[in-house]
């Protein structure tokens, strides 16, 4: 499987080229153009295993409950164009079996079908702030596409290093994370208008994103109709 | 203290390498990663009633968020809107700023709210501009890409595209029209400069994007 990333900086997108027998799967609603041979099955797992639970787990995680996967139908080559919601910079993950990664929420846009997709739920501490905090989980050998709000920076960290939940794209669970407020107290943090972050420690890859989704939805918010009106 | 603006013109952050006991103010929110052992208070620029005011009028955050690194570490801020991140020094002058606009700044600068006015009060656009003034290095970030204008006579500019501008100039509030105008054609507020000076204009409008938005809403 070779996947192919269209345009750049803002709207950038995957073109994933199927051979013969291979299954891509993706965030339903994500495909923009396929080739005519692909078919497309919509289904609540990624393999065999998952069903309906692993459904409503990606529905607090932030993510649609369905998945969509496609392959071809007439034993040909086919091609699936994925697009993501936000205007942004999208990256391949090379997974070769030896780490897990974790995603954010917002942040997965596919995988290949060799990869086992499950959905990590952090904790009640989301809740306070509204934040969700939930992860999916990917492990297996094949390649794992993300998608963020804004460019993406690649960090090895050796140390420790922290990243407000809003701006995580992917990471390697080979790195040790706590939840956390920002700030002394979860009042001050609250005062400050800061959100929960992730003290990250040990050693492994992380990928970051610029913006943060959640402070663009916040600054128009306000400029839009009540929902009950 | 070092600085370095990058991803501009379309995703624009700031990230400042800190030395020990280095401090950085940065608006609340904008923290996107740091060295862990960063310390976070929260401070009130300008005291209690200038906060308290900038809150009211501006539906900013009340507080600017002080980071303080005990030893050498880093930070990057980025903006809620993506677009660009410029870069100031004051030197005992000071520069004006939209709401909105400013990101982060050395300690120290002095941030002033400054109210618009009674007609962008009524009007809903609630213009709220801000004075930061002292020595030291302002951020500040732009919905969209970043015109530098020189001011020479005089320039009208929609508030909502306006970022920022030299204290030389002077400048008015107004409608396109008379208060009925600005009350119910939609048509928003304009800040008029006049003399010399520069000003920095913002290519997209938040409210703009927000009133395109709002047909695709459902209750």
């Amino acid at each position: 499987m070779e996947i192919e990333i269209l345009g750049q900086g803002a709207f950038e997108s995957a073109l994933v080229h199927l051979q013969p027998g291979e299954t891509f799967v993706s965030e339903s609603g994500a495909m923009y153009r396929a080739s005519t041979n692909v078919d497309i099955d919509v289904t609540t797992h990624s393999r065999s295993s998952g069903g309906f639970l692993s459904g409503i787990k990606r529905l607090f995680a932030g993510e649609n409950f369905f998945f969509s996967t496609y392959s071809t139908d007439d034993g040909q080559q086919g091609e699936v164009g994925l697009a993501p919601t936000h205007q942004g910079e999208v990256h391949v993950i090379e997974m070769d079996g030896s780490s897990d990664w974790l995603c954010a929420g917002g942040s997965f846009l596919g995988a290949s079908s060799s990869i086992n997709i499950d959905t990590q739920f952090q904790g009640f501490k989301g809740f306070l702030t509204g934040e969700s905090v939930s992860f999916i989980k990917a492990s297996g050998q094949g390649q794992l596409l993300v998608a963020a709000y804004g460019r993406i920076v690649s960090t090895q960290i050796n140390a420790e290093l922290t990243v407000d939940t809003g701006h995580v794209v992917a990471f390697e669970d080979t790195l040790q994370y706590t939840l956390n407020k920002a700030g002394g107290s979860w009042f001050r943090s609250w005062l400050g208008g800061e959100g929960i972050v992730l003290n990250f420690s040990g050693s492994g890859r992380i990928l970051t994103q610029s913006h943060n989704p959640s402070e663009f939805g916040k600054m128009l918010g306000p400029r839009l109709p009540d929902r009950s009106a | 203290m070092q600085f370095d603006i990058g991803g501009n013109p379309h995703y624009g952050d700031l990230t400042v390498s800190l030395a020990a006991g280095e401090s950085l103010w940065t608006e609340g929110g904008a923290m996107s990663r740091m060295s862990t052992h960063l310390e976070l208070k929260t401070r009130l620029p300008g005291g209690f009633i200038q906060s308290a005011i900038r809150r009211l009028v501006g539906g900013e955050s009340l507080f600017v968020s002080e980071y303080t690194a005990e030893s050498s570490g880093m930070i990057s801020v980025s903006p809620a809107s993506p677009g660009s991140v410029l870069q100031r020094e004051l030197k005992g002058d000071s520069l004006w700023l939209t709401a909105g606009a400013f990101l982060a700044c050395t300690p120290g600068l002095t941030l002033q709210p400054r109210f618009g006015g009674l007609r962008s009060f009524f009007s809903g656009e609630g213009v709220v501009l801000m004075e930061a003034s002292g020595e030291g290095d302002l951020f500040y970030n732009a919905f969209g890409g970043v015109i530098e204008k020189e001011v020479e006579g005089g320039l009208t500019i929609d508030t909502g595209h306006v970022v920022a501008w030299e204290p030389t100039l002077e400048y008015r509030i107004r409608g396109m029209g008379g208060l009925k105008q600005t009350l119910f054609s939609g048509e928003g507020l304009v800040l008029e400069f006049t003399g010399r000076g520069k000003v920095w204009v913002q290519t997209r409008h938040v409210s703009a994007l927000a009133g395109w938005l709002t047909p695709y809403c459902r209750g």
